[in-house]
């Protein structure tokens, strides 16, 4: 019995320790461009998309290139692994995870925050009647 | 009364009634009389009646296109489907959550019927009542009738007389001359629900959701009754029940996933699909541990638990995917719905954990303590250990699903886990469950000799090391992977040697060895096309074929489907096979949404999902804007803006309104080299036009100029101003492209597999069921007996 209640709590200590390690690992911590430039981690960066300077798409290679500026003002180009997200364009703000390769952010990832739905809505009833 | 309103008033009575109902269960438990029964009965009845004439009277409005009503201006419009318009009911929140309460009011009448005959009524419905009470509760604060102009009052409502010509109003109160106006149209139902998926996945989901409340009701029945082991028997046939349905929801889910939305697999570990996982693996885990109990009495608590938590978990989980509280952080939009949901969500866990675990603790201490007797070569050590993973996965799962609240908590900032926890976490776990499903069959209840149980593992072993090879042999893999794909492998002939030898004996109980062997060979179809698919991303420009994967694709062109909706057909050949594929993109203001399309071959799937098209791009213009002699860079040389030549002859000519001419003098100047270069206007009775000129570069290429237009300035002619263009030479080196279509093509092997699979366990609990509601109705024959 006593040999059980041990390697049952072994068991679980073993878990619990894998389940933390991963948790804490996979979750990518946020920071600004300079902290990002400085960690070798896979970070992640809020901030907003520089209308003024070109996005463009390489077909080829399908990677989506964007200016974002952080928001401590610096302005980094931002290439993401794949086509242009969705609501890119309506986006207030963006979440970009990934890292640097030089001086580009090379993101896995690209989460664009929309605005309230309650506006848009309002506008739709207009719209609608 | 508007119809809404009887609606709103309905819902609300229903609520009522579910509560008396669930109070006079409770006094016929407490009297133990049956005074009551016949009014708790009636005060279920009522509730299941008046939540089913209100969901008509919804699906009527909703039929109707009644746009007064903000849900149905939300979620749906005219141009639907009837199939579609019917599963608008529950696009939203406020439907949703009414059609959970509307399966879970219908379940409750069979469920009464059945408690009445195994002596659990009065404990099982007083629970169950306050369950539907609950659900109820949160359509009468999220009321699925709500007006229109009551959600956009500044919009909407008007006083003063009613306009000419305006008839989509309702008068509001005459004596105050108050009206509204409301929707012609709705804003239509999201494009990525628009498909049959829309119309069964979420009906199997929720009667899933539903069921699950069954075992949770029993398992405080059983601590009300201070039955701490026959419960099991009552609530077994429901568990498995709920398991498999809700376990088929998520697999169509996880198909839908595949299939329509594109998100390139069944699995994205996304907070939706995660939260229908947890309640599913603590359900499969209860169901494994209720058979210790039967055999040696072990395990009281740990089945009090389970059971609780399975319910507990799939409110914890509408809680995760329905308050908001996981923000922007997925990819599925949560839509916030205020803070009442959010409360009142976060209250009904409360209350159910509190019900459920206050009495169990209450309780423990006149529970029967069972020492345990097993070995550890014993299928209760072996289920025992099962069950157990199956917990800690739900716990991975949960706390990784919870993460944006855990982080909010711990760093002030949400953010998700990647999917790599997932794996991570799941992977050894899924090593473990895997290979205790094929071991638990091999075993006999409390000891087995080492000796037999090595015999009984030869073939299955041998079987599963020659799987293991022809994996190894599709590539090499990570060693955690190709142990995973022995463990399933072992599994799948274990669970084989043994269900034959039980059909042999009894065909009625091999359910269990028929649903291992179903989710043996799920894994191993996860193994080959998740880790083995292979994938490319192609470029294709119109009518050129490209080879990638094996195959010859061709993109061929588009061709409208419904609204803002292209197909892109591909052609796509290898040797004999002559396919055609054609992913669809669809374009809005907001967004572009993608939905792949696939070739399902017997051995594999061919998976294609667009990622963009482009237009063909043409040589680079560059446009200028001189003032008299100014200058300009161009491209490795400079031209200057000289003077109009517009002379004497010409003035007459346009004095007579005769065509006239007017000539820009330009000068190129690229090195030392100066050349003149002369742009035109002719002005003619139709209008001007403009010629071009070509200058031939030192580099001997070739740059257009075209005059664009005369500015030119009547007081002072020094300011007047002209604009040209010049088209840049070609890159010889980038060809001119046409139109292009980018897809992202992969490869997805043995595919089938999971679908083989899922179909297998479903039959494996089908059968399960019925062997377990007869013994459930043998023991209530013994009972009545007696």
């Amino acid at each position: 019995m006593k040999m059980k209640v041990v390697v049952g709590l072994a068991v679980v200590v073993v878990g619990i320790i894998l389940g933390a390690v991963n948790f804490l690992e996979s979750n990518v911590e946020y920071m600004d461009f300079t902290g990002a430039e400085r960690t070798s981690k896979k970070a992640q960066v809020k901030g907003a998309w520089v209308r003024e300077e070109a996005i463009a798409f390489d077909a080829e290679r399908v990677k989506f290139s964007f200016s974002m500026k952080d928001d401590n003002n610096r302005v980094v180009r931002v290439v993401l692994d794949g086509a242009k997200p969705n609501n890119f364009e309506l986006a207030e703000s963006i979440v970009v995870k990934g890292r640097f390769v030089g001086e580009e952010f090379h993101a896995t990832d690209v989460l664009t925050k929309c605005p309230s739905k309650y506006d848009g809505d309002a506008d739709a009833v207009r719209k609608t009647l | 009364m508007l119809l809404g309103q009887i609606g709103g008033l309905i819902v609300k009575l229903a609520f009522l009634s579910a509560l008396v109902g669930a109070f006079f269960y409770y006094r016929v438990h407490r009297d133990r009389s049956n005074r009551w029964l016949s009014f708790a009965r009636s005060g279920y009845h009522l509730a299941t009646l008046s939540l089913m004439t209100s969901s008509a009277i919804f699906l009527y409005l909703i039929l109707t296109h009644q746009f007064q009503y903000t849900y149905i201006w939300n979620y749906s419009s005219t141009d639907l489907p009837l199939s579609l318009l019917i599963s608008t009911f529950y696009a939203g929140q406020e439907g949703s959550f009414t059609l959970w309460a509307l399966y879970t009011s219908v379940i409750g009448v069979f469920l009464m019927q059945y408690a009445a005959k195994n002596d659990y009524e009065p404990e099982v419905m007083s629970v169950y009542s306050l369950i539907l009470g609950f659900l109820l509760l949160m359509l009468v604060v999220k009321n699925p009738f709500t007006f229109i102009w009551d959600s956009f009052p500044n919009d909407l409502l008007q006083t003063g007389a009613v306009p000419a010509g305006i008839s989509n109003y309702v008068v509001l109160d005459a004596a105050k001359n108050l009206w509204a106006r409301f929707p012609v149209e709705g804003k239509g139902l999201n494009p990525l629900l628009q498909n049959y998926w829309m119309v069964i996945h979420p009906q199997i989901l929720f009667i899933g959701f539903s069921s699950m409340a069954v075992p949770y009701a029993h398992a405080v029945a059983g601590l009300m009754k201070r039955d701490y082991n026959s419960w099991i028997r009552v609530a077994t046939p429901w568990s498995v029940f709920g398991a498999m349905v809700l376990g088929t929801g998520i697999i169509l889910g996880g198909y839908w996933a595949y299939e329509t939305l594109g998100w390139g697999g069944f699995w994205g570990w996304d907070p939706v699909e995660n939260s229908s996982l947890v309640p599913w693996l603590l359900c499969v885990a209860s169901i494994h541990t209720t058979l210790t109990q039967r055999k040696s009495g072990a395990f009281v608590k740990t089945n009090f638990v389970l059971s609780l938590l399975t319910f507990i978990t799939v409110l914890y989980s509408t809680f995760l995917t329905r308050s908001g509280v996981l923000g922007d952080t997925s990819v599925h939009s949560f839509v916030d719905p205020g803070n009442w949901v959010y409360w009142l969500l976060l209250g009904c866990i409360a209350v159910f954990s509190s019900i459920g675990f206050g009495l169990l603790f209450s309780r423990m201490k006149e529970m029967p303590r069972v020492p345990v007797e097993h070995s550890f070569v014993s299928r209760e050590f072996a289920l025992f250990l099962g069950a157990f993973a199956l917990s800690f996965m739900a716990l991975f799962v949960v706390v990784g699903t919870s993460s944006p609240i855990i982080t909010t908590i711990l760093k002030g900032k949400a953010s998700a886990v990647e999917i790599m926890y997932y794996v991570q976490t799941n992977l050894p776990l899924g090593i473990g469950i895997t290979f205790l499903s094929g071991l638990g069959q091999l075993l006999w209840w409390r000891h087995s000799k080492t000796g037999s149980l090595l015999k009984s593992m030869v073939i299955p072993v041998l079987l599963a090391l020659a799987t293991t090879v022809l994996v190894i042999l599709m590539g090499w893999e990570e060693f955690e992977i190709l142990l995973f794909a022995f463990c399933s492998a072992f599994s799948l002939f274990a669970n084989l040697q043994v269900g034959y030898g039980i059909y042999r004996g009894n065909p009625k109980f091999v359910g269990g060895s028929i649903a291992h062997i179903g989710i043996a060979i799920m894994c191993l179809g996860f193994i080959t096309s998740e880790r083995y698919d292979d994938k490319a991303t192609v470029s294709l420009e119109r009518n050129k074929p490209v080879e990638a994967l094996g195959y010859t694709l061709m993109y061929t062109g588009y061709r409208p489907m419904e609204r803002d909706r292209f197909a892109f057909d591909i052609e796509v050949v290898k040797g004999e096979i002559k396919r055609t594929v054609a992913p669809s993109m669809h374009f809005s203001e907001q967004s572009t949404l993608r939905h792949p399309d696939l070739i399902n071959f017997i051995n594999k799937d061919f998976y294609v999902s667009p990622v963009s098209v482009e237009q063909p791009s043409g040589p680079e213009v560059k446009s200028f804007t001189l003032l008299k002699n100014a200058e300009a860079e161009v491209a490795g040389f400079n031209v200057r803006f000289l003077d109009f030549d517009f002379d004497a002859f010409e003035r007459g000519a346009m004095l007579e309104g005769k065509n006239f001419v007017i000539n820009v003098e330009l000068q190129v100047l690229e090195g030392k080299k100066k050349q003149p270069l002369t742009l035109k206007m002719i002005n003619t009775g139709s209008g001007p036009e403009f010629t071009s000129a070509t200058y031939v570069a030192a580099d001997r290429r070739s740059y257009e100029f075209t005059l664009v237009r005369i500015i030119p300035d009547r007081e002072d002619k020094g300011k007047s101003m002209m604009e040209f263009t010049v088209k840049l030479p070609e890159d010889p080196g980038a060809a001119r492209k046409g139109e292009t279509l980018v897809v992202e093509a992969s490869i997805k092997p043995l595919i089938n597999l999971v679908w083989v699979g899922t179909v297998t366990l479903i039959v494996g609990f089908a059968l399960t069921i019925v062997r377990r509601a007869e013994e459930a109705r043998m023991q209530s024959e013994k009972w009545r007996q007696e």
